[in-house]
């Protein structure tokens, strides 16, 4: 398999009032192409700040990043901008979506910052990405309209339209009653079958089993790291598909 | 009780964001003083009682000559004795009403002398003005009568002054015009009444019986009688002096016009009656500022509720009534306008203070005594009111906006929500409306500010270095010849030309007379053509009209000799280009005649008061022999040699040897005075105008600044959002620009529209005073530097979020 990401003992802290908090404390990880890991770990541990490094939302204090090979940890802002539009989906916890922009708009965002896309095009991309997530009905509408699960649904929706190298997903269904949640994890599930790379963080074990890879952290420290057996995941997906009949 | 918990958490809010606090203070201040400070001051200046009992019912009566142009050797602007006798006997709608005359009486001392306001008044004059002499006694009918001891009034200010307070003033004399008078009594402090007079003297029964042609001209003071409207006063007294009139040009050969009276209060009728336009127009500009610095506050106010909204919808949820919620977050308002009220207040208050000063030590004299600027229980009212409007303006409507948001999609949504968006385009359409006042304000500014440039830098055509100059006018019962008249200015001239420190003098008045140019065809025979002509009495060589060809008037043109003119050099070359217009004829109509002139010298322009934004050769004058057509009322100037002292005492000496009972209508001055006075005048309009444009342009670069740091500082989630699907930093800033763009292009664009209306209009009036071009200039420099400004005041909040990271700014909320 292709390392599409490598992290060399990343570390990052935060510098708040004097207070130095470590919130990464020399992490090693290299993910491959087609992989579907989840990372877990209480509170407080450090995968947000993870997810915001692999995401290039912000730097690390020090160790090196590479995506295909390349160390992306010493470039420009706009530099890892463009990373940012064309290889890399987000999903929230919080959805993100921006309130003064339809559905439709949110979606295409990523490709308006990238040139190149014509005005058909784009509709193209958003039309499909918004039909795989069974949005499309409601493209017109505003993000306040929605339900939330509908709104994490459209948030998948923005993060897979410029075809991204990796779909990172922090707590996506921490938001979400579990009929939503469970919505959402299915569509994660289908996109690692068609052969995306995803990151999930999620405090769920139940969600996490659905993963290929499991990541257990603790204290800003990488602590597990666990490759799931098919089987392992047929009865998480057993599981879940028993809550569901129950709830 | 949850009153104060509010204001107490209002101060908190305040003092935890000292930043906004003190730019919107300084926002409010701003306006609130600019506006307060020109309602105040043309209030006192234009509309307030005067200062004296039941001064708000003294009017003046002054009449208008409709149907001819100004001209300054009649008196079309006032009454004679004859007109008032008449009016006076059949009129019932005053109740009191009497004439009065100001002049210049020369108050000398053993060898020096001063000039000083006087007024000659009638017996009723001091019972109109509800004051009684401090000292002594006022002016009574017995003082009128002719013959009787010259007698003098005298104001506290003169008595301290002139009479350094003399216990025994009462039985003391001053040497007035020469002539010995009695003091009779002094008047209270203050006491200038009907403007500017230090001394009153009684007028002669003999000059109020004159008859319709000799009559002499007089100011009159009224009072309505209860019950009369002005409009019907005025209606009644204009139809009855209209009717005198028509009598005196039927009789008198006056010109054909209507004769009409105007009652107006006297401050009113100091700045001719334009005060209502000028209080209007003034109040504009104020309020436009005012409005502004509303917009900013309202504005900023708005989007700090706004940024506070879930707060609101939190404590909505909890079961605050929207009674409490607005009265919560205005709280916060009404401390910043009360404050700012009270600061601008006090900042009026000390700027009027000084106002007063410096117009007074500006113009000592001529400063009519009601004008008093300064704090004042209208400034007060006005100023509670407009606290009351902006605060329900700019305070509670926001508040209440706020308060009346829809709870459900405030919670759901976080801090922009549906209400977020409504609030979003008001502050929009609010900065446009911002920029348009502003980039009208800066092209007015500019605008004028090159015409003041125009006037003050006007060129004259003259030379009135070291000359002084005054006004005579000719008794006409002892001048009754035209060469009595022409005898009495010559030997005026010669004795002022005696004294050892004039180098010259002539006596010269302006008149527009008809011109008949029969031997030239006009396309517009129909319009009948007049010239500005001067008649003179000596040589104009040394005031700087000098000879270009032929010759100067001199004593050898008087009636009899063959009739002469001189023309402008720019008249020469309109009507006889390319040849000498020597010997050549022209006819003027000079009194009601056609006169045939020979053209015997030729002079250099001079400034035109027809056009008053003409170059020099674009209106044309003529000079005729004041011995061949003589005016009792003539215009004394002299040149005098340098840092001669004491020139003005030059004239009266030589006045005095020759007649005492001349009364002099304009008092002994440098020519230039009047002048330097306008160009002041001039200089400190343009530096307001300038100032105020320079403020209102602040105003708009601290409240876009401030909506801009507001809307950025709201969106900064959205801006992390943005950033963590790839947006460069350039992606970020562009589209603050471009939304902020889009307003100030709208704005700039509704100011350009209306600009090129009004340059379009005053190009037209000015005749091309300021050449085309300069108005694209100037309209670019105001597009570039406000959009410059309005950019920076964008650019720079927004940096300021961009820098941050895109995993900070989402954990924004
Ligand atoms: N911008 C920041 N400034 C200061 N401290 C931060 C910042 N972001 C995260 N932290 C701290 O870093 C640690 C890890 O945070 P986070 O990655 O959000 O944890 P998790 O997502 O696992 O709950 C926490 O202690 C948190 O307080
Ligand atoms: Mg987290």
């Amino acid at each position: 398999m292709t390392a599409l990401i490598e992290l060399k003992d990343i570390t990052k802290t935060f510098l708040t009032e004097e207070i130095e908090t470590r919130a990464l404390n020399s992490i090693n990880i290299t993910i491959n192409k087609g992989e579907y890991l989840s990372l877990s770990g209480q509170s407080g541990c450090g995968k947000s700040t993870l997810l915001s490094l692999l995401g290039l939302l912000d730097s690390p204090t020090s160790g090196s990043y590479l995506i295909n090979n390349v160390d992306v940890s010493s470039l420009s802002r706009d530099q890892r901008a463009k990373i940012r539009s064309e290889q890399i989906g987000f999903v929230f916890q919080s959805f993100n979506l921006i309130s003064d922009l339809t559905i439709f708009e949110n979606v295409m965002l990523p490709l308006t910052y990238q040139s190149g896309f014509s005005k058909k095009e784009i509709a193209e991309k958003v039309h499909d990405v918004l039909a795989k997530v069974e949005m499309s009905h409601r493209k017109d509408h505003f993000p306040s309209q929605l339900s939330g699960g509908q709104q994490q649904r459209v948030a998948v929706a923005r993060a897979l339209v410029n075809d991204p190298a990796i779909i990172l997903a922090d707590e996506p269904t921490g938001n979400l009653d579990s009929k939503n949640a469970q919505a959402v994890l299915a569509l994660f599930d289908k996109l690692h079958q068609d052969g995306a790379t995803i990151c999930m963080v999620t405090h769920d074990p139940i969600s996490a089993k659905r993963a290929s890879r499991c990541l257990e952290m603790f204290d800003g420290r990488l602590i597990a790291d666990n490759l799931n057996t098919p089987s392992h995941q047929k009865l998480a997906s057993s599981v879940a598909a028993i809550e569901l009949v129950a709830s | 009780m949850s009153v104060l918990i509010d204001i107490k958490y209002a101060l908190r809010l305040l003092f935890k964001a000292p930043k906004f606090t003190a730019m919107t203070l300084s926002v409010l201040v701003g306006g609130l003083t600019i506006s307060l400070f020109t309602f105040s001051f043309l209030y006192s200046t234009l509309h307030k009682a005067l200062p004296m009992p039941e001064g708000e019912t003294a009017l003046v009566l002054s009449t208008e000559t409709i149907g001819i142009s100004m001209n300054m050797d009649t008196n079309q602007n006032s009454l004679s004795a004859y007109e008032f006798r008449q009016i006076a006997k059949t009129q019932s709608s005053l109740d009191e009403f009497g004439l009065y005359e100001s002049i210049d009486a020369r108050l000398s001392f053993e060898d020096t002398g001063k000039n000083i306001s006087a007024t000659y008044v009638d017996s009723g004059f001091f019972r109109f003005s509800r004051t009684k002499a401090m000292m002594g006694r006022t002016i009574q009918q017995q003082d009128m009568v002719v013959g009787t001891t010259p007698v003098a009034v005298i104001s506290y200010e003169t008595w301290q002054n002139e009479l350094s307070g003399s216990k025994d003033v009462l039985t003391m004399t001053i040497n007035l015009n020469d002539r010995v008078t009695d003091v009779i009594g002094v008047m209270p402090p203050g006491y200038r009444f009907p403007g500017i007079a230090k001394i009153w003297l009684p007028l002669k029964q003999s000059q109020l019986n004159k008859q319709q042609n000799t009559s002499s001209y007089f100011t009159a003071y009224a009072r309505l009688k209860s019950g009369v409207s002005n409009e019907q006063a005025t209606k009644y007294l204009s139809a009855a002096l209209d009717q005198l009139y028509q009598q005196s040009v039927k009789l008198y050969n006056q010109p054909e016009a209507n004769k009409i009276v105007h009652l107006r209060s006297y401050p009113m009728d100091q700045v001719n009656g334009i005060g209502n336009t000028m209080f209007i127009f003034l109040n504009v500009v104020a309020w436009s500022i005012l409005a502004l610095g509303c917009i900013n506050v309202g504005n900023l106010l708005l989007a700090r509720s706004m940024e506070r909204q879930k707060e609101t919808a939190i404590r909505a949820a909890l079961g605050a009534t929207s009674k409490r919620l607005v009265s919560q977050l205005m709280w916060e308002g009404i401390i910043i306008t009360t404050v700012g009220a009270i600061l601008s207040v006090l900042l009026v208050g000390a700027a009027l203070d000084y106002t007063n000063i410096a117009l007074h030590s500006w113009m000592p004299n001529s400063m009519v005594f009601w004008w008093h600027w300064g704090l004042d229980k209208e400034t007060l009212g006005m100023a509670i009111i407009v606290t009351l409007v902006t605060i329900i303006l700019a305070v509670f409507l926001p508040a209440w906006r706020s308060a009346h948001q829809d709870i459900n999609a405030a919670l759901r949504d976080g801090t922009r929500g549906a209400q977020g968006k409504k609030a979003g385009r008001l502050s929009r359409l609010l900065v446009t409306v911002q920029v348009f006042l502003v980039a009208f304000l800066m092209l007015i500014g500019t605008l004028s500010g090159f015409i003041t440039q125009t006037f003050i830098n006007l060129e004259t055509g003259d030379d009135y270095s070291d000359i002084m100059r005054a006004s005579i006018n000719l008794p006409k019962n002892k001048y009754q010849t035209p060469q009595e008249q022409a005898l009495l200015f010559q030997a005026l001239l010669e004795r002022i030309k005696n004294d050892s420190n004039v180098i010259d003098a002539h006596a010269t008045t302006l008149s527009h007379l008809p011109i008949i140019l029969s031997e030239f065809d006009f396309d517009d025979s129909h319009e009948k053509l007049s010239i500005d002509t001067f008649t003179v009495i000596g040589n104009t060589e040394f005031s700087g009209i000098t000879l270009v060809a032929g010759r100067h008037l001199n004593r050898r043109d008087k009636s009899g000799a063959r009739k002469v003119v001189l023309i402008s050099q720019s008249m020469a070359n309109r009507y006889w280009p390319g040849e000498s217009a020597l010997e050549k004829k022209i006819t003027l109509e000079i009194a009601g005649k056609a006169e045939s002139l020979f053209i015997v010298g030729i002079v250099t322009n001079r400034f035109n008061g027809r056009s008053l934004f003409g170059k020099l050769d674009s209106e044309d004058e003529t000079y005729i022999s004041g011995l061949q057509f003589i005016k009792p009322r003539m215009r004394i100037y002299y040149k005098t040699i340098k840092g001669s002292v004491n020139a003005a005492g030059i004239f009266y000496r030589a006045l005095f040897e020759i007649d005492r009972n001349i009364d002099v209508v304009q008092t002994v001055q440098p020519a230039e005075r009047n002048r330097n006075l306008m160009r002041d005048g001039m200089r400190l309009t343009s530096k307001v105008i300038f100032g105020t444009g320079f403020f209102a342009l602040m105003l708009a670069m601290v409240g876009i600044y401030g909506l801009t740091a507001n809307s950025v500082a709201q969106r900064t989630h959205e801006i992390g959002i943005r950033r963590a699907v790839g947006a460069t930093d350039k992606n970020i800033t562009d589209m603050f620009i471009k939304q902020g763009g889009r307003q100030l292009l709208t704005g700039l664009g509704l100011a350009l529209l209306l600009f090129t209306l009004i340059s379009v209009m005053f190009n037209e009036f000015s005749e091309g005073l300021i050449p085309t071009y300069l108005y694209f200039v100037l309209a670019s420099v105001v597009i570039v530097s406000l959009s410059l400004i309005v950019m920076l005041a964008i650019y720079a909040p927004t940096r300021k979020a961009v820098v941050m990271e895109p995993s900070l700014a989402l954990r924004y909320e």
